[in-house]
C-alpha cells in the first residue's frame, strides 16, 4: 500500500513540475508542405498566413498546400480547435507542420444528451471527451477495455480471461452507453469496433445526461461513430497483438505432489484411500531409493502400465514432471484486428462504409473469439429545409467455445495448477479418454473431483453466437430560421444462441457428468424514439435562447428460452433429443415502455453567463399505474469569470460551472414485473409442477427512487491554452430507493421492497492537460486525471441507525465476512484447546471494496514523424479477496507450505504450534453486534502443536485473512509510432501511411501475489498477460 | 420534398411514439401467476419437508465421519443456526390461505401440520421462538416475538389435534400429493404418527401438568379409529426419489460423499458385534478388506468420530476406514427420504410402554421397528429373523432402554434428519464419543444460537427471550426448555 502510494504520488508530482516549466520554442523555413494533426491524419482547410501581410493560403483535402514565400518570413498556421503555430520559413523548400489540439478545446462543441451539440464553454457540468483515434492502434479486445485511466471518475476493471465484460462505474455506478444518440442499454461492450468511433464524450453527472431519464441517472458514455467528409478515402487498418508472456501467474510449490498426509499411491482415480482425497498434500517428490530401477521412490501412478501377468499397476517414480504445467498447457494469446473503410462524400451529403473483423485467440487451447462488424452510415441534405442522417451496424460475435471461469472443476486454473500435484506432468494428458472408453470417460488421475484440461479444452465446448443489428435514423425540418424540428428513431437487436456440449465423465461441481446439451436462446427488441422541436434565437446583442421541446417513447422486449438435457444416450450427439430422461427447459418473456416528454432551455448572457434549465416527465410500465408518472428538473450555470475580471496574464481562461439536477426512476431491478406479488415456479416433482411465494414483499404502493446531484466545477487554462486544471467536486444522494429492506425471516419474510434508506455519493475529479514542450519538431503533451469516489449511508429505514449490516455514515462498500476466527484485541488469534484457533460468531468489516482514488497519466512525445507514447494508470487503497490465495495454502499448492512442519506432518508428527493465545482466564463481553463491551480476559502463549497438514485444511491458514490491499500502477500502454512522410508516399498510391510498436498491460506493481488486481475481483483468475504487437495504418 | 410526404413522415412518429400496449396491459407478469392452486404449493412444500437426508446429523450422531477437513458437527463446534425454515412456514400459510380460497378442508389440515412440523424442528434447534406472531410479514408486522418453548410445543398439540379432526372422507380432494397420492387416511397416520412423536420428544416434561403428555399420548394411542396411526412401511412419510435431474437421491453423485465421508468407530463397532446385517447395506469395505467377501465383517471398520483429522486421514491412508455404502453416492434412487416412517414409530410406542404411558408389550412393538428398519434397508426376512434372535438385541429388563434407543439410532442411519441427535440430546443414548479434539469446551452442544441476521433485524424481542432461557446468553450449551426435567 505505502509503496503503491507513493509511486503514485511521485508520477504525480514530476507531471506536474513538466507542466509547469516553461519551454521555449524553435524555429525553422519554405514551400510545399503538408500539415497533419496530432495523430498525422492531414488537415484540411488549414489557414496559413505570412505575417504582417495579406498573402496566403489554406490547404486542400490532403492538408497539402504551396505558397510563394522568401526564407525568414514568418508563417502562421491556424485552425479551429488547434494551437496556432509560428513557425520561420529558411531556405529549405519542403514543409510539414504538425498542429496539435489546444489542450482543452474552448470553442469546440461535444455531443450532449440527445446528441443535441453544444459548446464546451457553456456547460455547467463536467464532460471529458476521448478521441477515437486513441483506441485504434494498441487494441484491446473491446472499447470499454481501451477507456481504462483515460477519465477522471471513470473506473474500468479489467478482467483477465478471454471473453469477459470489464466492470465500468463512473462515479460509482454504472453509466448509459449511447451510441449515435440512442441509448444501448444491452450493456454490450463488444458490438462496437473501435475503428467506427469518432469519439467517446462521457457525461459525467446525472446533470449531463437528465435529457435521458432514468437510464441516464449515473452519466453516458456518448459513442459518436464517424461519418464521412468531402471527397474519396480509403483506409485499412491493421493491429496484431500477441501475448508473449505472462504479467501475472501464481507461482506453485513443486516440492510435493498429489496425496494426503505426505502419502500417494493412484488405485482407480476416485480420490479415495491412498490417492489422497484429491489433496495435494502428498510425499516430497525426488526422494532417492536405490532399491527401484529408477533410483526414485516408485509408487503406482495414473499413467502406470499394468502388469500383464498380476493385473496390477507397476509403480513409476514419483518425480516432479509438471513444474512447467502452467506455460505447458496454456498457448500464447493473440488479438488481431482489421478494418477496411471508405468515406465519400460531396457538399450536400457523404456516406462511410465500414468492415471490421477481431480475432482473439484465447490462452486456453481451443479457445477463440471473433467479433466482425458491418456498418453503413451516411447524411444527405434533401433540400434546404430537410436534412437527414442514418447509420445502421451489423455485428457478430461468436466462438464455438470460450473459457468458463469462476472457481470450480470449470475453471482451468482449478485443474491445472489448484489441484494437480507437479508429479503429472500436463503433457502426458494430451490423450485425453481413457484407452477403450472414447466417449465415456476422460483419462485424469483423479475422476472425482478434477476434469482433464485437456478434455475440458477439446470436449466441454461453450458456444456463443450473438447477432447485434443497431442503427437509427434522423431527420432534421428546418421550419423557419428560429425552428427546427428533429425526429429520431433509434433501434437495438441482438439474438443470441448459447450452448454447452458437456460430455459424459466430465466433473461438475459436486457431481460427475451423464452428459448433457444445455441450449439458452434470447433476444431483444430495444426501440427509442425522439420527437424534438428546436427554437434558437438571439436577442439584441448579448442574449441568445435555445429551447427544446420533446417528446419519446422507449421500448424494450426481451424473451429467452432454455432447454437442458437430463443425460445423453449417444456420447458427443449434442442434440435435445438425444436425453436419456425428459427435457427440463424454461422461458420467459418480459416488455417494457417509458413514454416522456421533456424541455430544455440554454440562456445565454453575453457569451459568458450560460443558463441550462430541463425537465422532463416519465410515464413507466415498471411501477403501479397509480405511481407511474413523475416529473424532475435539472439546472446547470456556467460562467466565464475570465471575461469579467482582468486575469494574471499567465492565466488565460477560468470558468466556474454549477448544476443541480433529480432524477427519478422507476425501475425495480431488471425484472421489468418486479412490482408485482407473484408466484415463483418451483421444483417439478416427477411430472408434478409447483409454485412457491417468493420471500420478498412488495409493498404496492411504492413510488420511484431519486437521485439529487449537485457538482462544482472550476476549469482553468493557462500560458496560451498549453495548461489546464480542471477541478469537478460532486455530491450525489440517493434518497426514496427502492430497497430490499431486510426483514427477520420469522415474519415469513426475508425482505421488503420499500423506499427508503439514504446514500450519499461523493468524489473529486481532477483533469490536468499540459504541453510542457512543444516546438515544431518536438512536442509532449501530458493528460493526467485523477478522482476519488465514496458511498456512504445517511439515514436508514423506519428511524433505526442500521441497514442490514452497516451502521448510519458507515461507507457501504465494506467487505463483511463471518468466517473469521476469534482475535484479541491486539489482533493475535485466540486458540482452543484443541490448538486450533476460535471461530468467531459474529460478522465482521474486512475493508473496503472500493479505492482511496483512482489516477491515469497519458503521455505522447513527437519528434518529426515519430510519436511516442505511455500511460500509467492505477488505483490506490482498497482491498480484494483473494480466492486464489485462500484455496492455494487449502490445497497445498501454495510454496509458503514448503517447511519443516509440512514434512513432520508428512511423517505423523504434530509439530506445528499456532501463533495465537490460549484464554486462561477472565470474561468477555460483546455488545449485539460483536463490538467488545468490557474485557477480563488473560491469557497465555499457545503451546499446544498440531498437524501442519490439518492447520491448513481447516483454518485456510489462519495467519492470513486472504484480504489484500488492492492497489496498483500499471504500465497500461507505450507505443511508438512512425507515420512516414509526405516526400517518399508521393511517388505512391498513398496518401498516408503510419506504422506502430504497441504493448499494452506491461509492468504491475502491487501488493498481492499470484492475482493482478485490476479486475477487482478474484475468483482463481486467468494469468494476467502482456501485449505486445504492431499497426499499420494506411490511407489512399 | 412534397406536403403529404411530410406529413406522412411526421404520422410514422407520431405511431412510433404511441406505440404498442398499453400501461395496464403491462401491469401483467406473462412469466408468473399471483394466484396458485393449493395442490401446486403442496407438491413444493412436500419435496422440502419430506426431505430429510442430512450428512451433517450423520457426523453429529456418531454415525458418519469427515475428512476434508475439522467438521462443525463432528467436533461439535457449530455456532448459528438458520431460520429457513421460515421460508417454507411462508409456503404453509400460502397453502392455508388458498385452502380457504377453495373452502378445502383437506389442504387446511395438511398446512396445520405442516406448520407443526416446523415449528417443531427450529424449536428443536434454538429453543424459545418466534411463533405466534411468526410469518404475519404480510400484515405488516416484521419482528415477532418469540415465544416461549413451553407454549410453542402446546400450540403444536393443538395444531396437530386439529389436522386430524379436520382429515376425512368429506374434508376435500388432495391433489399434487406426492408423498400419499391424496390418501386421507395415510395423511391421518402421519399426523397422529407424528403427534407421538412430539409427546415422546417431551418424556423429560413427563410430570408438566399442563401437557400432560402420557395421558395425551395413550389417548392417542389406544383410540385407533379417532386416531390411526402408521401400520408399515407402506404408511410412512417418505419421499420417493426418482431418476430425473432434480428429483435424485440428494447425495447421489456427490464427490464427497465418495471420497471424504466414512463410517464412525462406535457404530460399525455396534453393527459388527451385533452381527447387524445393516453392517453390509450401510457401509462398504475398507481398503484393506477390498479382497474379502462382501459378507465379512473383519472387511469393514469404522473411524473414531473424536480422534484427531490427522489420524483418521492416516489410518485411511493405511487402508482402514470403511466408506459410506456406494448405493448413496451411486444409486439416483437409493432409499426414499423420511419425516417419519413406522421403525420410529413402533420404537416410540416401545418407549412409551417402557416408561408405562401405555400398556403395551414394549418387545412386540420394538421388534416391529427392527424389522420395519431391516425391510426399509433391503435386508431379507431371514436374516432379520437371525438378527432378532441373538440374545444380545433382544430387549432385557434392566436396559430396554438403553437397547431400545441404541436400536432406533441404527435404524436412523441417513434417513430421518437429526432426530437421532435429539433423542441422544434427550436420554444420552447412545453414547458419543468425546476427546481433547472437540472444540467445544463443553462436550455436545445443547443447541443452535440463533442467525445472525435476527441480532440485525428483531434485536429485542430476541433478547427478551435469550433473557428469559439463557441468562441473555446466546450460548450453544444453554440447556432449552425441552432438556429441564
Amino acid at each position: 500500500m505505502e509503496k503503491a502510494y507513493r509511486f503514485c504520488l511521485k508520477i504525480l508530482v514530476i507531471f506536474f513540475l513538466a507542466g509547469l516549466a516553461p519551454w521555449s520554442a524553435w524555429a525553422q523555413s519554405q514551400l510545399v508542405g503538408v500539415v497533419v494533426d496530432e495523430n498525422s491524419a492531414p488537415i484540411p482547410g488549414v489557414s496559413i498566413l505570412e505575417k504582417g501581410t495579406l498573402s496566403g493560403t489554406v490547404t486542400d483535402l490532403d492538408g497539402k498546400f504551396t505558397l510563394e514565400v522568401d526564407a525568414g518570413a514568418t508563417l502562421v498556421f491556424s485552425y479551429i480547435g488547434y494551437l496556432t503555430q509560428e513557425i520561420t520559413v529558411t531556405e529549405d523548400r519542403i514543409l510539414d507542420v504538425q498542429l496539435f489540439p489546444a489542450v482543452t478545446d474552448l470553442e469546440g462543441v461535444v455531443v450532449t444528451a440527445l446528441g443535441v451539440e453544444k459548446n464546451v464553454k457553456s456547460l455547467g457540468y463536467a464532460v471529458q471527451e476521448v478521441d477515437g483515434e486513441r483506441f485504434k492502434k494498441a487494441r484491446e479486445p473491446n472499447l470499454i477495455n481501451s477507456l481504462t485511466g483515460q477519465i477522471a471518475g471513470l473506473q474500468v476493471n479489467n478482467t483477465t480471461a478471454l471473453f469477459q465484460d470489464p466492470q465500468i462505474s463512473l462515479r460509482g455506478a454504472r453509466p448509459l452507453i449511447v451510441i449515435d444518440g440512442i441509448p444501448s442499454t444491452d450493456n454490450d461492450y463488444w458490438k462496437v469496433n473501435a475503428d467506427d468511433v469518432e469519439s467517446i464524450n462521457v457525461l459525467k453527472g446525472a446533470t449531463a445526461s437528465a435529457l435521458y431519464g432514468a437510464i441516464g441517472r449515473n452519466g453516458a458514455l456518448m459513442i459518436t461513430t464517424k461519418r464521412g467528409g468531402q471527397g474519396t478515402q480509403v483506409e485499412i487498418n491493421s493491429s496484431t497483438l500477441f501475448q508473449p508472456n505472462y504479467l501475472v501467474v501464481p507461482e506453485v510449490q513443486t516440492t510435493y505432489g498429489n496425496g494426503d498426509n505426505g502419502q500417494y499411491a493412484y488405485i482407480d482415480g476416485s480420490g479415495r484411500g491412498t490417492e489422497g482425497f484429491g489433496w495435494i498434500w502428498g510425499p516430497r517428490l525426488n526422494q532417492p531409493d536405490p532399491s527401484t530401477p529408477s533410483g526414485f521412490v516408485e509408487v503406482p501412478q495414473y499413467n502406470s502400465p499394468r502388469d500383464p501377468n498380476t493385473g496390477e499397476l507397476i509403480p513409476l517414480p514419483l518425480i516432479s514432471r509438471g513444474e512447467n504445467n502452467i506455460r505447458n498447457f496454456f498457448q500464447r494469446g493473440l488479438i488481431s484486428t482489421n478494418n477496411i473503410n471508405i468515406t465519400s462524400g460531396t457538399e450536400n451529403g457523404s456516406f462511410r462504409i465500414s468492415g471490421s473483423n477481431v480475432y482473439q485467440k484465447g490462452l486456453v487451447p481451443n479457445t477463440e473469439l471473433n467479433n466482425t462488424s458491418f456498418s453503413v452510415s451516411g447524411g444527405y441534405k434533401i433540400s434546404d429545409k430537410l436534412s437527414t442522417d442514418a447509420s445502421i451496424t451489423y455485428n457478430r460475435q461468436y466462438t464455438d467455445n470460450f473459457p468458463e471461469t469462476p472457481y470450480g472443476p470449470e475453471n482451468y486454473l482449478y485443474n491445472l495448477v489448484l489441484w494437480t500435484g507437479v508429479d503429472v506432468d500436463v503433457r502426458d494428458l494430451r490423450n485425453y479418454w481413457v484407452e477403450g472408453q472414447e466417449g465415456f470417460q476422460q483419462k485424469h488421475f483423479n475422476n472425482t473431483y478434477y476434469n482433464n484440461p485437456y478434455f475440458q479444452a477439446y470436449e466441454y465446448l461453450r458456444g456463443y453466437y450473438k447477432d447485434n443489428t443497431f442503427g437509427q435514423v434522423k431527420f432534421d425540418y428546418q421550419i423557419s430560421p428560429e425552428l427546427t424540428l428533429t425526429a429520431r428513431t433509434g433501434l437495438n437487436n441482438y439474438a443470441l444462441d448459447r450452448t454447452d456440449k458437456e460430455p459424459k465423465s466430465y466433473v461438475k461441481y459436486g457431481r460427475v457428468s451423464r452428459g448433457n446439451f444445455y441450449i439458452y436462446n434470447s433476444a431483444q427488441i430495444n426501440m427509442n424514439t425522439d420527437l424534438i422541436l428546436n427554437y434558437s434565437k438571439r436577442f439584441g446583442e448579448n442574449w441568445g435562447l435555445n429551447a427544446n421541446l420533446g417528446a419519446a417513447n422507449r421500448f424494450v422486449r426481451f424473451r429467452s428460452e432454455s432447454i437442458n438435457t437430463d443425460g445423453l444416450a449417444i456420447p458427443n450427439f449434442y442434440n435435445v433429443a438425444n436425453s436419456e430422461q425428459p427435457l427440463s427447459g424454461s422461458n420467459s418473456l418480459t416488455k417494457e415502455k417509458i413514454n416522456s416528454a421533456y424541455f430544455s432551455a440554454d440562456i445565454d448572457f453575453m457569451n459568458a453567463v450560460f443558463l441550462t434549465l430541463t425537465g422532463r416527465n416519465d410515464w413507466v410500465s415498471t411501477l403501479p399505474v397509480a405511481n407511474n408518472s413523475f416529473f424532475y428538473p435539472s439546472v446547470g450555470l456556467a460562467t466565464t469569470v475570465s471575461d469579467f475580471l482582468t486575469m494574471p496574464s499567465f492565466w488565460d481562461f477560468a470558468k466556474v460551472r454549477m448544476s443541480w439536477s433529480q432524477v427519478a426512476d422507476g425501475r425495480i431491478s431488471s425484472n421489468p414485473y418486479s412490482h408485482i406479488q407473484a408466484y415463483s415456479t418451483g421444483i417439478n416433482w416427477n411430472g408434478n409442477p409447483s409454485l412457491f411465494f417468493p420471500g420478498s414483499l412488495v409493498n404496492p404502493t411504492i413510488r420511484p427512487e431519486t437521485s439529487d446531484s449537485y457538482e462544482i466545477g472550476l476549469d482553468n487554462r493557462f500560458l496560451g491554452g498549453r495548461l489546464g486544471i480542471d477541478l469537478t467536486y460532486f455530491q450525489i444522494r440517493d434518497y426514496n430507493n427502492l430497497i430490499s429492506v431486510p426483514v427477520s425471516l420469522a415474519s415469513g419474510f426475508s425482505s421488503r421492497l420499500e423506499n427508503g434508506a439514504e446514500f450519499k455519493r461523493s468524489g473529486f475529479e481532477l483533469m490536468f492537460n499540459a504541453l510542457p514542450i512543444q516546438t515544431s519538431e518536438l512536442t509532449w503533451e501530458v493528460n493526467l486525471n485523477f478522482s476519488t469516489y465514496k458511498r456512504i449511508l445517511t439515514e436508514s429505514f423506519d428511524g433505526t441507525d442500521r441497514f442490514g449490516n452497516l451502521t448510519v455514515g458507515e461507507r457501504t462498500d465494506q467487505l463483511f465476512s463471518s468466517s473469521q476466527f476469534q482475535r484479541t484485541p491486539e489482533g493475535r488469534l485466540i486458540i482452543g484447546n484443541n490448538g486450533f484457533p476460535i471461530r468467531d460468531p459474529y460478522q465482521r468489516s474486512m475493508g473496503f471494496s472500493n479505492p482511496d482514488f483512482i489516477f491515469g497519466v497519458q503521455n505522447r512525445v513527437t519528434y518529426k514523424g515519430i510519436s511516442l507514447g505511455f500511460s500509467f494508470d492505477g488505483r490506490a487503497g482498497g482491498t480484494i479477496y483473494s480466492l486464489t490465495s485462500e484455496k492455494m495454502w487449502w490445497g497445498g499448492t501454495h510454496p509458503g507450505t514448503v517447511n519443516q512442519f509440512r514434512d513432520d506432518a508428512n511423517e505423523g508428527q504434530n509439530t506445528f504450534v499456532a501463533d495465537g493465545v490460549v484464554v486462561t482466564g477472565g470474561e468477555v463481553e460483546y455488545d449485539d453486534f460483536g463490538n467488545i463491551l468490557s474485557d477480563t480476559r488473560t491469557y497465555a502463549e499457545n503451546e499446544r502443536p498440531i498437524n501442519y497438514i490439518a492447520w491448513n485444511k481447516t483454518t485456510l491458514n489462519a495467519d492470513l485473512t486472504h484480504y489484500f490491499d488492492a492497489s496498483f500502477v500499471k504500465l497500461r500502454e507505450l507505443s511508438i509510432s512512425y507515420q512516414l512522410p509526405q516526400q517518399l508516399l508521393q511517388r505512391t498510391f498513398l496518401n498516408t501511411a503510419n506504422v506502430s510498436l504497441v504493448g499494452r498491460n506491461l509492468m504491475l506493481w502491487s501488493n498481492v501475489e499470484n492475482i493482478d488486481p485490476d479486475s477487482g475481483v478474484d475468483n482463481l483468475q486467468t494469468p494476467s498477460v502482456r501485449n505486445i504487437g504492431f499497426n499499420i495504418n494506411l490511407g489512399f | 420534398m412534397k406536403r403529404t410526404s411530410k406529413i406522412y413522415f411526421l404520422g410514422l412518429f407520431v405511431a412510433f411514439l404511441s406505440s404498442c400496449e398499453s400501461f395496464e396491459d403491462l401491469q401483467l407478469d406473462p412469466n408468473r401467476p399471483v394466484q396458485a392452486e393449493p395442490s401446486l404449493i403442496l407438491t413444493q412444500i412436500e419435496t422440502n419437508a419430506f426431505s430429510s437426508v442430512s450428512l451433517g446429523a450423520a457426523l453429529a450422531s456418531r454415525q458418519l465421519i469427515y475428512t476434508n477437513s475439522l467438521s462443525e458437527n463432528q467436533y461439535y463446534g457449530w455456532q448459528r443456526a438458520s431460520f429457513n425454515d421460515y421460508n417454507q412456514l411462508r409456503q404453509v400459510s400460502k397453502l392455508a390461505e388458498e385452502a380457504d380460497r377453495k373452502d378445502n378442508g383437506s389442504y387446511r389440515a395438511l398446512a396445520l401440520f405442516f406448520e407443526a412440523n416446523y415449528l417443531v424442528e427450529l424449536s428443536q434447534f434454538f429453543g424459545d421462538i418466534p411463533a405466534s406472531e411468526a410469518v404475519l410479514g404480510g400484515s405488516g408486522n416484521f419482528s415477532p416475538i418469540y415465544d416461549p418453548q413451553e407454549r410453542v410445543y402446546l400450540s403444536v398439540l393443538e395444531k396437530l389435534e386439529e389436522a386430524n379432526s379436520f382429515l376425512g372422507p368429506e374434508s376435500g380432494e388432495i391433489l399434487g400429493d406426492i408423498i400419499f397420492n391424496g390418501d386421507i387416511l395415510k395423511w391421518k397416520k402421519l399426523i397422529n404418527s407424528f403427534h407421538l412423536r412430539v409427546l415422546m420428544s417431551l418424556s423429560i416434561k413427563e410430570n408438566n401438568v399442563s401437557l400432560a403428555v402420557a395421558d395425551r399420548f395413550d389417548a392417542i394411542y389406544s383410540n385407533p379409529t379417532s386416531y390411526p396411526i402408521m401400520t408399515s412401511n407402506q404408511d410412512n412419510g417418505a419421499l420417493v426419489y426418482v431418476d430425473i435431474e432434480g428429483n435424485r437421491y440428494p447425495t447421489f453423485n456427490s464427490n464427497e460423499l465418495r471420497t471424504a465421508y466414512y463410517m464412525e468407530k462406535s457404530f460399525i463397532d455396534r453393527l459388527k458385534s451385533l452381527n447387524d446385517p445393516r453392517l453390509f447395506v450401510y457401509a462398504d469395505k475398507e481398503t484393506n478388506g477390498r479382497n474379502l467377501d462382501d459378507f465379512d465383517p473383519t472387511a469393514y471398520s469404522g473411524l473414531g468420530g473424536a480422534d484427531a483429522l490427522s489420524t483418521n486421514t492416516n489410518l485411511l491412508l493405511e487402508g482402514v476406514g470403511s466408506p459410506i455404502d456406494s448405493r448413496y453416492h451411486s444409486d439416483p434412487v437409493n432409499q426414499p427420504s423420511l419425516l417419519m416412517g413406522y421403525a420410529e414409530l413402533e420404537f416410540i410406542i416401545a418407549e412409551a410402554a417402557i416408561r408405562n404411558w401405555i400398556s403395551a408389550d414394549p418387545r412386540v412393538h420394538y421388534e416391529n421397528g427392527i424389522r420395519a428398519s431391516m425391510e426399509f434397508n433391503g435386508v431379507s426376512p431371514k436374516d432379520t429373523e437371525a438378527y432378532l434372535s441373538q440374545e444380545s438385541v433382544q430387549l432385557g429388563d434392566s436396559d430396554a432402554l438403553e437397547r431400545l434407543l441404541t436400536e432406533k439410532h441404527t435404524a436412523f442411519f441417513m434417513n430421518t434428519g437429526w432426530e437421532p441427535f435429539f433423542d441422544q440430546r434427550r436420554t444420552g443414548i447412545p453414547e458419543f464419543s468425546l476427546s481433547e479434539e472437540i472444540i467445544n469446551p463443553s462436550g455436545i452442544p445443547k443447541r443452535w444460537m440463533y442467525p445472525q441476521s435476527e441480532i440485525q433485524l428483531n434485536l429485542s424481542n430476541l433478547n427478551e427471550a435469550l433473557d428469559r432461557q439463557f441468562g441473555g446468553d446466546d450460548d450453544i450449551n444453554g440447556v432449552p426448555w425441552i432438556l429441564k426435567p
